[in-house]
């Protein structure tokens, strides 16, 4: 096992080309080029906002700072799970080909989403910033921490879906299917007081429900997160990993036949 | 302890599962069970072999004996069903030019990428960059999209690269088709001086005169067996002496 990321760790190079190759290539020839990674997520923070704010009517002051601090984080996590369920599966070519660690495709792929969330916090911070809303530089503290510990989550998960969509196809349209439901059982768009008592248990499964809550506690109510909170969530994201990592591991050496 | 081998084959076995008609959805495999049936199509039966560091080695037999499915185990792409395979040293293969290339990205930047494939870093690549890029034989259009390539021009980018990473083991296969004749001579010589530096090598091809001229050894395949394992001239005469044999037979 550690051979393995000891491996992985010297293909570092091919995951930042990986990178670098997919978020320049991604819009590459399309006219608004890179700004389509900010026109996406705030078409859908604005429909959102209207859809809560201005039809639905949450009592939340400030929605939009609400949604936007929501959503950023969720959707990072939404397009690295839709993308990474034929992360494997669409570079048939490439791994019939070469020799690579097959880990290193979930990874770019999770980082890929990720290093654009990064870019997206900028529209974050300037949505806090220009309607008043401001920051608090203690919670701040906490933004890389609940970054890391979505990213671990998240790859787990991944190496899960990429891994088990090569041998079962139909895995790629479920995931469709959960992540369309996920995000509305989640406090995404909504706080997390509203839940019905007998509708609790759900949420608490939901590892999701914390790693979101604790970004609207640093961004919008500007506190500081809980123990409880951070450790729930670190340790779903450890238990994803560890299981995402054996999945992956047991599955991966007919990757080549099988595609 | 810095073995002497650079490749250890020992009883390496491989089959592929063929399947009659394998349902890959939900409701396919629950509805037809005996689908999923297969038969195991043999390609590999127990070989071995090791291969000394800086020995160049060319695998022989006929269309379907388990040479490029040989190449493959070596690289790890596939795994063998039973019995080890041991690799020192960085691979480059020689097997697929141009794997993973991005069409919209320049010649340049996808050397970078291309590189990283093997384990190079961007300072490893800029070392090497007007290297792999004289060799190409490019010029200015190393700034043009990929996709403006032609397939040579593809090919040949994709050469550069492999031969250039300074791998301790190269597994080529058929290469030598690589261009215009220029280019040919280019790649045979270039191949050799690596051969020189004492790069391990391993080839599969048909041209035996081209096999004669790189090999000290050649080994020799025949439905996922090996027949002779030996010096290059003699193994080689022994196999197209059984071609011819075959070929006046039928």
């Amino acid at each position: 096992m550690l051979g393995r990321v000891k491996e992985i760790w010297a293909y570092r190079f091919m995951v930042a080309s990986l990178v670098r190759r997919e978020l320049r290539g991604r819009y590459k020839g399309s006219f608004l080029g890179f700004l389509w990674t900010f026109v996406n997520p705030l078409a859908q923070i604005i429909v959102y906002t209207i859809v809560f704010s201005v039809i639905m009517r949450s009592d939340l002051d400030k929605f939009y700072i609400f949604a936007i601090t929501g959503m950023i984080p969720w959707l990072a996590f939404d397009g690295a799970m839709r993308l990474g369920v034929t992360c494997i599966k669409d570079r048939g070519d490439m791994i019939n080909k070469i020799y690579f660690p097959r880990e290193v495709l979930p990874i770019a792929n999770v980082t890929t989403n990720f290093v654009n969330m990064l870019f997206c916090f900028v529209i974050v911070f300037l949505a806090l910033f220009i309607s008043g809303h401001g920051v608090n530089p203690l919670s701040l503290l906490f933004l890389p921490i609940i970054i890391l510990i979505e990213y671990i989550l998240t790859l787990g998960l991944t190496f899960i879906v990429s891994a088990v969509t090569v041998y079962f196809k139909d895995m790629q349209h479920i995931l469709n299917v959960i992540m369309m439901m996920w995000i509305y059982l989640t406090p995404v768009l909504y706080p997390i007081t509203i839940i019905p008592d007998k509708l609790a248990w759900l949420f608490k499964l939901n590892p999701m429900t914390f790693v979101i809550e604790t970004y609207h506690c640093i961004l919008y109510w500007k506190g500081i997160p809980s123990i409880n909170m951070l450790g729930y969530s670190s340790a779903a994201a450890i238990v994803a990993f560890l299981v995402g990592a054996l999945v992956f591991y047991k599955l991966e050496p007919n990757f080549a036949e099988e595609l | 302890m810095e073995s002497e081998y650079s490749i250890q084959v020992k009883n390496a076995e491989k089959y592929f599962k063929i399947y009659k008609d394998k349902g890959k959805e939900l409701k396919e495999r629950i509805l037809f069970r005996s689908r999923n049936r297969y038969e195991k199509h043999k390609v590999l039966n127990g070989v071995s072999f090791d291969i000394k560091k800086g020995e160049t080695v060319g695998l022989i037999g006929r269309n379907g004996c388990g040479k490029s499915t040989t190449l493959k185990l070596l690289t790890k792409i596939l795994r063998p069903n039973s019995g080890e395979i041991i690799v020192n040293g960085r691979i480059s293969s020689l097997i697929e030019l141009g794997a993973g290339f991005h069409p919209d990205m320049t010649g340049r930047e996808n050397i970078y990428i291309n590189a990283s494939i093997f384990g190079l870093s961007r300072g490893d690549v800029n070392k090497r960059l007007d290297k792999i890029i004289e060799f190409s034989e490019l010029g200015e259009y190393i700034d043009n999209p990929v996709r403006t390539y032609s397939s040579g021009m593809y090919m040949r980018l994709g050469f550069s690269v492999a031969i250039n990473v300074d791998a301790q083991v190269l597994l080529v296969d058929e290469i030598l088709a690589v261009g215009d004749v220029n280019f040919q001579k280019k790649c045979f010589d270039r191949l050799n001086q690596v051969k020189k530096d004492g790069t391990t090598i391993v080839i599969v091809s048909h041209d035996m005169e081209q096999l004669y001229r790189l090999c000290d050894r050649l080994i020799w395949l025949e439905k996922g067996d090996i027949v002779e394992d030996g010096e290059a001239r003699i193994v080689g005469e022994h196999y197209l002496e059984s071609m011819e044999r075959e070929r006046l037979s039928r």
